[in-house]
């Protein structure tokens, strides 16, 4: 069963600095979590993805079902062993996809109904099920199979169906997690639903912490599904306030700077988004100033790394943006056709070099908040980094509102002005 | 300003034709890199080694890359001659490291067959992905001296209109590059290792016209223009045969009284044979082991270009060969591959490492290294290396990432690859160090492996159906399919 020590708590916030240990070792939270939907971060080998002091990242059950499914990750002795990655992994229950990817998903009290992307099949994921593949695949952190809906639906039925269901399939996954002996090297996590209703949240925590002792952590389920930000950060506040502080709480589908430091500061322990590995793909570069958008004609002849005092390979032996820049492919040049293959494989050498800056920087941003957290100083560091990050453009009005709530005025000897909306930056 | 580089070149046999066993050395403002010949040169595209990073090229057995200019063309100037602050301002730019890699420079991609408009009198058509540049011998002088990479192809004539060329056209070509040669080898404080593209297409008079016009000594202000020098050969360090346009100027003459391969032979002969040897000699776009063994057999060449190992990579194969065979080897009739289609159902269940016959393949998929350095984020961070070792990818988990379209398998297979050739080069060395039968060798090689690369083709077929349905635009195919249903 997974080991979690609180080290230090933020006087000031809710933010807290812990130590999770796992079967494959230790992980210091807050952290962030790449993603290797397939079993690879897009690009990398394990070495490289270790080598920039990752020790913790995702796989996606929906995907490695479907390939390479379970009978060949059990012959591999698990998805760690199949991938070569030594170190922690989490996955998810499969339930998201299952809503996002597919068509002709069909819930029902027994599980998701689906139809299989290969055969056309009716497939039902159940969640039992849902815990054997997860057992298959060998995560360290394994996720409860949720009713998930758009945090968009307006349908307050459905959203209450969907909370009470969730509570429901937890308690058929701990029955099926405890009787599989994966207990002591797998952890089942709970996730929180309801929507965006107060209320709904309330009563789904409320049971979903009666189980507590059955489960290893809470995960925040439910957002980042395009709701408005004023109230993502508040529901988030809701849940990390009365989640158990003797448990890890991830918050899914963060991965913005500044919704990650939002999320610390409200008590949040673990996050996880595509975004930076993604963005890296469109030749987005993470920086403290914001996204660098390395496409633009501006970082043409511009010879300076992404950052110069990132520790990232890419930075570190000054990958110019002018090499950059060069490299990602354009448009014009893939429509061309003729020699499409050339330029897709060396626009790949950018992805990388991208997506190599875009993790660390993530968990640059992560790691300076422990040292923060550690030192007493995090209402500190999220001044300075809201101030560097956003002075150009101007704090976003919920970041403001979400950070005074838990005591750090960023408009405190500030001159920044604010901005409505979601307020992210992008270039 | 830039340092420039010396080269010198030194064989062990001292027969115009014929197997051979050499050393490069390039000094470079002080730091001195040997090659030892028979090498492998590992092509680039926009500058970079497809599929490997930056970290990863410092430790892998990388030495001669060859990299066509012709992409940076898109911006004027061109950025490789504005990178600041570096004696070695192509290294920099491109993240190569001074006495580890040599970096050939050359304008155009030589693998790139694409019909690209005539070249003129003073300049060359160049395809970059903003469409055509012309690029005159100044501008190359130019770029070459900005850029100063360990060695350049002086601009060549080749013509890239649909062949056949009339005589007058050979003619036009061996003219052009000679003078554009000349061009390059114009008196300068900090001369350039120049190598020449051998012209005269297939027709063997008219390549050794064109190696006469290099050795012929020149008089007057022609002698003037290539001062100290007094022929043209005098100044060049090497010769470079591009494979790609003789393939196509064969496939449209008509005859047929010799196979392809001794064609090349002969021509590649007829260019050598008043040559003063010994002078380095470079293949491009060699397509097979096969054909690398019998160019060094048959002609004596120094370095071959291994884009053909790329693109295997690139289409999902592990190549697993070795040079020379082992003794005894395990004889059978059956030619084998010469690796293995890891698209192919078979490995999907495979948990072997990538080659049979390379059990201590040195390469990172094959024996990975754990981070040895590891970036720590927090005070609180420590990093504790695994106690045991990392065990060899294996051919079911890239499969699995072939057929997820995910890229870290083109990488995984570049790097092993990669290995293969560096083993097979140094195999092909060995036996010409140790004096033993090379031309027994290459028979036992040729009769033991496939050298139609059937492998190769039907992972290519598999290849673009995996990256049509999963690849770039494929939402867009995807609704097309769905509407004309």
């Amino acid at each position: 069963m997974a080991q979690f020590e609180l080290l230090a708590r933020c006087p000031t916030t809710r933010a807290r600095v812990s130590r999770l240990t796992l079967a494959h070792g230790t992980t210091m939270l807050p952290t962030f979590m790449p993603v290797a939907t397939q079993a690879a971060i897009k690009g990398l080998s394990p070495q490289q993805v270790e080598s920039l002091g990752i020790t913790l990242i995702l796989n996606n059950t929906y995907h490695l079902n479907l390939r390479p499914g379970t009978k060949v990750l059990s012959e591999a002795g698990g998805a760690h062993k199949f991938q070569g990655w030594n170190r922690n992994l989490l996955t998810d229950s499969g339930g998201f996809q299952l809503v996002s990817l597919s068509k002709f998903t069909t819930i029902t009290e027994e599980g998701a109904l689906f139809s299989s992307p290969f055969t056309g099949e009716p497939t039902m994921l159940t969640p039992e099920e849902s815990i054997s593949i997860q057992h298959a695949i060998g995560g360290d952190i394994i996720m409860q199979l949720d009713d998930v809906v758009s945090s968009l639906t307006p349908d307050r039925a459905r959203v209450e169906e969907a909370m009470e269901r969730s509570v429901r399939w937890l308690d058929r996954c701990i029955t099926h997690h405890e009787s599989s002996g994966r207990k002591t090297t797998q952890n089942l996590f709970a996730i929180v639903q309801g929507g965006l209703d107060f209320e709904l949240r309330e009563r789904c925590l409320t049971q979903m912490i009666e189980r507590k002792d059955k489960v290893a952590g809470f995960a925040i389920g439910g957002l980042s599904g395009g709701e408005e930000k004023d109230i993502f950060w508040r529901v988030i506040r809701q849940c990390a306030e009365k989640l158990p502080e003797d448990r890890p709480r991830y918050s899914m589908g963060v991965g913005f700077a500044e919704d990650l430091l939002v999320c610390v500061a409200l008590g949040v322990d673990m996050a996880d988004c595509v975004f930076p590995t993604r963005t890296a793909r469109f030749g987005i570069a993470l920086t403290r100033r914001g996204p660098v958008n390395l496409r633009l004609a501006k970082y043409a002849q511009d010879f300076m790394p992404i950052d110069s005092e990132c520790p990232c390979p890419t930075c570190v032996e000054g990958m110019s943006r002018a090499m950059l820049h060069h490299i990602i492919t354009r448009e014009t040049s893939a429509a061309q056709g003729k020699s499409n293959v050339i330029f897709n494989r060396s626009a790949v050498h950018s992805f990388t070099a991208v997506t190599i800056h875009n993790i660390t920087f993530q968990a640059q941003l992560m790691g300076g908040a422990r040292d923060a957290i550690l030192n007493g100083t995090f209402p500190t560091y999220l001044r300075t980094f809201f101030a560097t990050y956003f002075e150009d453009v101007g704090y976003p009005e919920w970041c403001v509102n979400a950070l005074r709530s838990v005591g750090v005025d960023l408009l405190d000897g500030s001159t920044v002005k604010i901005v409505s909306g979601s307020g992210a930056k992008w270039e | 300003m830039s340092l420039s580089s010396t080269m010198s070149f030194t064989v062990g046999s001292t027969a115009r034709f014929g197997p051979r066993a050499g050393t490069v050395i390039l000094l470079r403002a002080g730091i001195s890199l040997s090659i030892d010949t028979p090498a492998p040169m590992v092509a680039t595209s926009r500058g970079v080694i497809a599929h490997l990073g930056r970290d990863q090229y410092k430790r892998m057995p990388l030495q001669c890359i060859s990299l066509p200019f012709e992409s940076f063309l898109e911006a004027s100037p061109p950025i490789p001659t504005l990178q600041p602050n570096s004696n070695n301002p192509l290294h920099t730019l491109l993240g190569f490291t001074p006495g580890h890699n040599a970096l050939v420079l050359t304008l155009r991609d030589p693998s790139n067959s694409n019909e690209t408009p005539a070249n003129g009198n003073d300049y060359v058509s160049a395809s970059t992905g903003r469409g055509m540049k012309k690029v005159t011998p100044a501008q190359w002088t130019e770029y070459a001296h900005a850029c100063a990479p360990d060695l350049v192809v002086a601009l060549p004539d080749i013509p890239w209109t649909p062949p056949p060329f009339s005589q007058k056209r050979v003619t036009k070509s061996i003219e052009r590059t000679a003078n554009w040669l000349a061009k390059l080898l114009a008196p300068t404080p900090l001369p350039l290792n120049v190598l020449v593209h051998m012209a005269g297409g297939i027709s063997e008079p008219a390549r050794r016209a064109f190696t006469d016009s290099l050795t012929e000594t020149l008089y007057g202000k022609e002698a003037e223009a290539i001062h100290p020098h007094k022929c043209l050969d005098d100044g060049v360090v090497g010769y470079v045969f591009d494979l790609v346009p003789l393939g196509k100027a064969m496939e449209a003459s008509a005859d047929g009284a010799r196979d392809e391969q001794e064609n090349i032979v002969a021509f590649l002969r007829a260019s050598l044979s008043s040559a003063r040897t010994p002078k380095l000699r470079i293949v491009n776009s060699a397509e097979s082991p096969h054909q690398i063994l019998r160019l060094i057999r048959d002609v004596g060449v120094d370095v071959f270009d291994v884009k053909w190992a790329q693109d295997a990579a690139q289409f999902g194969v592990a190549l697993d060969f070795v040079f020379p065979l082992p003794k005894p080897a395990a004889e059978g009739n059956k030619q084998r591959d010469l690796g293995h289609n890891l698209f192919h159902t078979q490995y999907a269940h495979d948990f072997s490492r990538f080659a049979d016959f390379l059990p201590g393949c040195p390469c990172l998929a094959c024996a990975p290294v754990g981070a040895r350095e590891v970036i720590l984020h927090s005070a609180i961070d420590a990093h504790t290396p695994d106690a045991n070792g990392i065990p060899p990818y294996t051919r079911a988990y890239v499969h699995h990432l072939l057929h997820t379209h995910e890229m870290s398998s083109h990488s995984l297979l570049l790097m092993h690859n990669l290995a293969v050739l560096d083993a097979f080069f140094t195999g092909v060395r060995g036996v010409l160090q140790g004096g033993e039968n090379f031309a027994a060798h290459v028979d036992r090689f040729a009769a033991a492996y496939d050298e139609r690369l059937t492998v190769v083709h039907e992972a290519r077929t598999m290849w673009k159906d995996v990256d049509l349905a999963r690849g770039k635009g494929r939402l867009a195919r995807e609704r097309a399919a769905g509407e004309s249903m």
